[in-house]
């Protein structure tokens, strides 16, 4: 085979030796393209090995370049730490919150009319520990699947809630009911297809309705380590409720939940909200005291000086509790559940989409 | 890039209009020919307080001496200079009962200033104003001792009905004729003067399975300006009827919209097109004449429309609702002139049409606007100079474009000419070889 190959050699080579000659020419005419600023990209290299090549080659310089700005902006936060100077600011990057359009609905701290209209709003009563909220749960007619098993955990999140079987009652009556029995609240959870799928909260009584979708669900069996949640009332977090819809909507979640919680109980629920959507987490949390890190290891450089002093640090372990699920809001409506006179306060509609940085909440 | 959406306003023409809300504030919305037509907030009248929510509104709007008068929810109906916001006068609609009582069971759902001017100049105005429950009253306010609650003039009462509730009620452009209706209530026709009912409606027919829908009318108007005898109604079953009293009593025209409640409408000055609102804020316009849609205004309004009211002289609304938005429309177009946001659910939106911006130049020196405004404004601003930036980057980006179209242009030349060497050099390789 060798000798064949030698052989062949001389003989092939004057027709390889022309194309590789071409080739050297294309190079060159390439070449000066090259330099004036347009790189061949990689993806435009038809050779599988010479674009993966190139590739390689291509990421590994960017990433070289990334660490070499990285190391020269924390030499020169240090620099600037060892002679006191100002360190030079941060970059923040660039996200779709913080980019976010301008809305003139958003709340300021500053507005009278804002409060006077908190003061006058149907969540007051509650808000100000006037009434206690007392909620009531109850589904769509048809429920099955996951939704008993949702409704069990949401009335271990909600303190003073009970549930009322649906049964064949409409909607109308069972707001009706509600109202004779002073429930402040009436949260009906909706199922499609043995998966719960949408969530009606509903003030009473007279207060507004709201519309939310359901994704994500999971339930508390479902989650790694979770714990188990006390009867204590819970702490509230609101996160990010910014416009005056987003307040609204905040204060109607915040009117489900006592106002006086337990901090004994160590249990949170908090509702984030994140461009337009809520979610929903519950946690216990616990202080510990912990020793530092740093300081273990100057113990063993200077044992007798860490023995007298033990260096001690407060940190927060939580751990989560049952259920967790995302919610969007499709309409607020103007008083209680109707569909065929009801007004909107808020309806989403398609050509409200008009980019992806405008939010409502 | 992602996209952004720009609000591309052709702006309004110089305006003035009321609005009032459910925390009993008044805003003065102006748009001038200065600040190249951006609607703003000018004034706020009032203090926040719900217990004097204002349910309806009128004006008088008359070059000299303009009356403003607001319904609210205490049972009072207060006339306030609509130049200045002075309150010229409050009176408590339900005449000798302790009032406080009775607004809560029985509030005012209407209410219609006069338009025409007294004679003498001893009053302030007269109004037309019924409760829930279906009770009108016609009082005149008297200027001299108007302070105190008892100071009215010649007054009248009639019951428009004895069930149901009144939602709204209409008085024609020559303020002698009324109309009202309501949840289990005709729309029906009165002659003020002489307090009787001319004419009321029928029930349409039963539909093909012979099921009847009960009346509930949600607003009215008179269609024409010169004729009484032509009435639009809106139903709750999200329907807009036409009635010519003249003929008969059961609708002429039956049109349906959507799937929502009709909760506002307003005629059009040229006295065939009405514009109504719904429930889920949808606006749109219809021509009577024929019962066709022409168009609807689209976007932006996410909330139940509660008030339309249109421009005696210009082609614009105004409609504003439960989404706190004031919305200025041009009616030709159909497109939204500008939006202000007022903050609270309101519920009434009036036009001052004999607004002019020198005389008001003349008269007001320029006040200094709040926080907010200036903001805005900065922000406008701000997004002017993006659209400018964005423009010029466009113009940058063309401009590269064309660049790069020359290259391409010019490359492939060059490469036939390249190619065109390679061949003759082939050729004279191949004749060395031979």
């Amino acid at each position: 085979m060798a000798k064949e190959r030698k052989r062949r050699q001389p003989t092939d080579a004057p027709s390889p030796g022309d194309d590789d000659g071409e080739r050297r020419e294309h190079r060159r005419e390439k070449k000066p393209r090259k330099e004036r600023g347009d790189p061949v990209l990689p993806s435009q290299i038809k050779n599988k090995d010479k674009r993966k090549e190139v590739h390689a080659k291509l990421k590994s310089e960017k990433k070289a370049q990334k660490r070499r700005l990285a190391r020269e902006r924390s030499q020169a936060v240090q620099r600037a730490i060892e002679l006191g100077e100002q360190p030079p600011e941060k970059q923040v990057p660039r996200t779709i919150e913080n980019t976010r359009e301008p809305d003139e609905t958003v709340c300021r701290p500053d507005d009278q009319e804002l409060f006077a209209g908190n003061d006058a709003d149907e969540f007051n009563a509650v808000l100000k520990q006037q009434t206690m909220p007392k909620v009531l749960i109850t589904t769509c007619r048809f429920n099955s699947g996951r939704g008993p098993a949702f409704i069990e955990e949401l009335m271990q999140v909600i303190p003073n809630s009970c549930y009322v079987k649906r049964g064949t009652y409409e909607l109308k009556k069972i707001v009706e009911y509600a109202n004779n029995r002073g429930f402040t609240s009436l949260v009906v959870v909706h199922t499609n297809q043995r998966e719960p799928d949408a969530l009606l909260i509903i003030n009473l009584p007279d207060g507004p309705t709201a519309h939310f979708k359901l994704s994500k669900l999971i339930l508390r069996k479902d989650i790694k380590n979770h714990g188990n949640p006390t009867s204590h009332k819970p702490e509230l977090v609101l996160n990010n409720f910014t416009t005056r819809l987003g307040h609204r909507i905040g204060r109607m979640i915040q009117s489900l939940f006592p106002q006086d919680p337990n901090f004994r109980g160590r249990r949170v629920v908090t509702f984030h909200n994140q461009r337009d959507y809520i979610f929903f987490r519950h946690h216990r949390y616990i202080f510990e005291m912990k020793e530092n890190k740093i300081a273990s290891k100057d113990k063993k450089a200077k044992a007798s000086e860490s023995k007298s002093q033990p260096e001690k640090q407060v940190i927060c372990r939580l751990q989560e509790c049952g259920p967790r699920f995302t919610l969007k809001l499709l309409t607020l409506q103007h008083g209680t559940f109707d569909t065929k006179s009801g007004e909107y306060e808020w309806v989403h509609k398609p050509d409200m989409d008009t980019s992806r940085r405008r939010f409502f909440l | 890039m992602p996209r952004t959406s720009v609000v591309e306003s052709p702006g309004c023409p110089p305006l003035r209009a009321l609005t009032a809300d459910i925390l009993g504030l008044i805003k003065v919305v102006e748009a001038r020919t200065k600040p190249a037509g951006v609607a703003k907030v000018v004034e706020t009248w009032g203090a926040p307080d719900a217990s004097r929510a204002v349910l309806a509104a009128s004006l008088a709007d008359r070059a000299v001496d303009p009356v403003l008068a607001v319904a609210r929810k205490n049972g009072v109906v207060e006339l306030l200079n609509p130049l200045n916001g002075d309150t010229l006068a409050g009176v408590k609609a339900a005449g000798t009962a302790p009032a406080d009582s009775s607004a809560e069971e029985d509030p005012l759902a209407t209410l219609h200033l006069f338009r025409r001017h007294a004679p003498d100049s001893s009053m302030f105005g007269t109004f037309l104003t019924c409760t829930e429950k279906g009770k009108a009253y016609v009082k005149s306010v008297a200027k001299e001792n108007a302070a105190s609650d008892m100071a009215v003039g010649p007054s009248s009462s009639w019951d428009v009905s004895n069930s149901g509730t009144v939602q709204f009620s209409s008085v024609d452009a020559g303020d002698s004729y009324a109309m009202f209706g309501g949840k289990g209530i005709e729309v029906n026709l009165w002659d003020i003067t002489s307090c009787s009912k001319i004419w009321s409606a029928k029930s349409p027919r039963g539909n093909s399975l012979h099921i009847f829908t009960p009346p509930w009318f949600t607003a009215g108007t008179f269609l024409c300006k010169d004729d009484h005898r032509k009435i639009v109604a809106c139903t709750n079953n999200h329907q807009v009827r036409l009635y010519d009293t003249a003929s008969q009593r059961r609708p002429v025209i039956s049109v349906d919209f959507r799937e929502s409640p009709i909760k506002a409408v307003a005629e059009d000055p040229n006295g065939h097109a009405v514009y109504i609102g719904t429930g889920r804020g949808d606006l749109a316009s219809f021509d009577m004449r024929t019962g066709k849609l022409l168009g609807c205004f689209v976007g932006r309004c996410s909330g139940s429309i509660r008030s339309i009211v249109s421009h005696p002289e210009l082609p614009l609304i105004a409609s504003c609702g439960l989404d706190s938005y004031l919305r200025i429309w041009d009616t030709n177009t159909r497109q939204l002139l500008s939006a202000v946001f007022l903050k609270q659910h309101l519920t009434a939106v009036v036009i001052d049409s004999h607004f002019s911006t020198e005389e008001l130049e003349e008269t007001k020196p320029k006040q200094q606007d709040t926080l907010i405004e200036a903001e805005v404004e900065v922000r406008r601003e701000r997004k002017e100079k993006k659209n400018r930036t964005s423009e010029v980057d466009e113009d940058r980006t063309r401009m590269l474009n064309h660049d790069y179209s020359d290259a391409e242009m010019h490359t492939p030349k060059r490469k036939k000419s390249g190619e065109r060497s390679k061949g003759m050099k082939k050729k004279s390789k191949k004749q060395q070889v031979a």
